[in-house]
């Protein structure tokens, strides 16, 4: 099991984000994270990524525990997130971005013209080839979220969390969008995704986890889950 | 590719023969003129060259708009001057003690000043070089003046040299630290720093280095003041003026670039020089703040944004004919 969420509990004042929650995830699967809005799934990769402590339980990672580690300390061990709201260092270019999780990341490279070199070809791989010298303030929406995974992935993460990268996109970004989490995946990354887009999630998930109000109400097969009743209320109400 | 890499290395090239160019005139210039004012004004610059690039490194660069760098200029300036003149210790030693004695003093408060986040970090820093200036001018009231004996032989080109070897020491540094990937993290944390946290840096461990960095060189900065200066009063060296020349130069010049504070400086000291002739005493200081509100509001890159924007217009223009 590369990563293990046993009894995690979080709450915002009276407010209860994440609760008991067991989460395990085992080494090269893509487990696609569903729920309506406010569940908890932000939460859940804030509390993973440790941006936020848990008020109880504990998260392990390859067998090491890294409750409360802080964010920088996760990412070095191996976790790479994205954010929902894109985060692009605006100021530097599209390289430097990239070559920040270069150097900084979980198998980090010291060498300047290393860390160009292999990040050239990062942004090369994620379709951000011939932009690597822009600055990230000129990028559009979808090339602020190509960036974001670049960056994410030079930091050569062991486990990924993409949170909703595919909202916004059109039809055609989405399906490029899903050819590269793909790759992402048949290159040995372990992904937890979260997506609100139905389709995009089915077609790529492994497994699919489902939270509501920050409790786990269904988990299994994609095709399996969709038509449990438990998921169909949460999505649409009870009938 | 490799012709990237080709016209890399021709631009370092003609950056490093045009640095070399420019620091062998500067060694020349008191053989060139023996004109005091012409001298000071070199000196002064060169000061206002190493204060502004090193406030550079921590506001410009790592983006944590320290208002207390005074605080460090002083505290590095004060510790010089006492080694140098009251204990007799040989003028090396003192300038690097005063180094030394602004870094150990950011060390003490750069942990808890860390803790602020935002404008709570400006307010914390701007206050924290007002209560030392108030402590000092209430423990050490006297004008510091130098003994007879050293005004008698005073001379300037030492203190001219001593401005150019730490300015000089200055940029390299900090252009070195640009360029590395100290500077990449820095610049990170400046734009976002939970995005910097999420792709690996230490946050909290990169801010204290680039502000134990940029306090030494205030302190050697202060050195040089310390050398110069005749008589001055303690709190004098705390006043908010070191810190905010350092400010507007950084950002009038180009907040966050090598060249910025260097063209900053110049430009601050020949302005401040031709205002203080034609103006009443004091009026530069009102010029300079609305220089610094257009330059922010209509221009955040700098005159260095100024010039590249003009060097493109005519190189445009030149294909056109």
């Amino acid at each position: 099991m590369i990563l293990e969420v046993k009894s995690l509990s979080k709450a915002f004042g009276g407010l209860v984000a994440i609760n008991n929650l067991d989460l395990g995830v085992i080494e090269g699967e893509i487990v696609g994270l569903i729920g309506p809005n406010g569940s908890g799934k932000t939460t859940l990769f804030n509390l993973i990524g440790g941006v936020i402590t848990p008020d109880s339980g504990e998260i392990k990672f390859n067998d090491r525990e890294i409750t409360g580690f802080k964010p920088h300390i996760v990412c070095q061990s191996g976790i790479a997130r994205t954010f929902q709201l894109t985060k692009p260092f605006a100021q530097m270019t599209a390289l430097q971005n990239v070559m920040i999780g270069r150097m900084y990341g979980s198998e980090p490279v010291r060498s300047m013209r290393q860390a160009e070199e292999e990040c050239e070809e990062i942004l090369e791989f994620i379709g951000l080839g011939g932009r690597s010298l822009s600055v990230a303030a000129t990028f559009g929406l979808v090339d602020r979220k190509r960036l974001e995974i670049a960056r994410a992935l030079a930091t050569k993460p062991k486990l990924l969390l993409l949170d909703e990268t595919m909202a916004g996109l059109n039809p055609t970004e989405m399906e490029d969008a899903l050819q590269l989490v793909k790759a992402i995946g048949d290159s040995g990354t372990t992904l937890i995704v979260v997506e609100h887009v139905m389709k995009a999630i089915l077609d790529i998930s492994s497994r699919l986890v489902v939270l509501n109000y920050g409790v786990k109400i269904a988990e299994g097969k994609p095709q399996e889950v969709v038509q449990d009743k438990k998921v169909i209320e949460a999505y649409l109400g009870e009938q | 590719m490799g012709k990237r890499k080709e016209a890399k290395l021709a631009s370092n090239w003609k950056q490093l023969s045009a640095s070399g160019g420019i620091i062998g005139l500067l060694v020349l210039v008191p053989l060139i003129t023996t004109r005091t004012d012409v001298i000071t004004w070199f000196y002064l610059t060169l000061l206002y060259i190493a204060l502004s690039q090193s406030w550079n490194l921590i506001g410009g660069y790592a983006g944590q708009l320290n208002l207390g760098h005074a605080a460090f200029f002083g505290a590095g300036a004060l510790a010089a001057r006492y080694i140098w003149l009251h204990f007799g210790l040989p003028l090396p030693v003192a300038i690097l003690g005063g180094g030394l004695a602004a870094t150990i003093f950011a060390m003490i408060i750069g942990l808890p000043a860390f803790r602020l986040k935002g404008i709570y970090f400006v307010i914390g820093t701007l206050v924290l070089a007002e209560i030392l200036r108030l402590v000092f001018y209430t423990i050490l009231p006297e004008a510091d003046v130098m003994p007879m004996k050293l005004l008698g032989t005073y001379s300037l080109i030492p203190r001219y040299y001593l401005s150019l070897l730490i300015a000089v020491l200055t940029v390299v540094i900090i252009y070195w630290i640009s360029r590395s990937r100290l500077g990449l993290g820095l610049m990170s944390i400046r734009e976002d720093e939970d995005a910097a946290e999420a792709s690996g840096v230490d946050t909290q461990r990169y801010k204290l280095l680039a502000f134990t960095i940029s306090t030494f060189l205030a302190g050697l900065a202060g050195g040089i003041y310390a050398y110069y200066s005749a008589a001055f009063r303690a709190g004098g060296l705390f006043e908010p003026v070191w810190t905010f020349d350092a400010v507007i130069i950084v950002f009038v010049g180009g907040v966050g670039t090598i060249v910025g504070p260097i063209i900053g400086s110049v430009f601050f000291v020949l302005l401040k020089q031709i205002l203080s002739l034609y103006l009443p005493g004091g009026i530069h200081v009102a010029v300079f703040g609305v220089l610094f509100i257009i330059v922010v509001l209509f221009l955040p890159g700098g005159l260095i944004e100024l010039m590249t924007k003009f060097r493109k217009r005519t190189s445009v223009g030149e294909h056109l004919h």
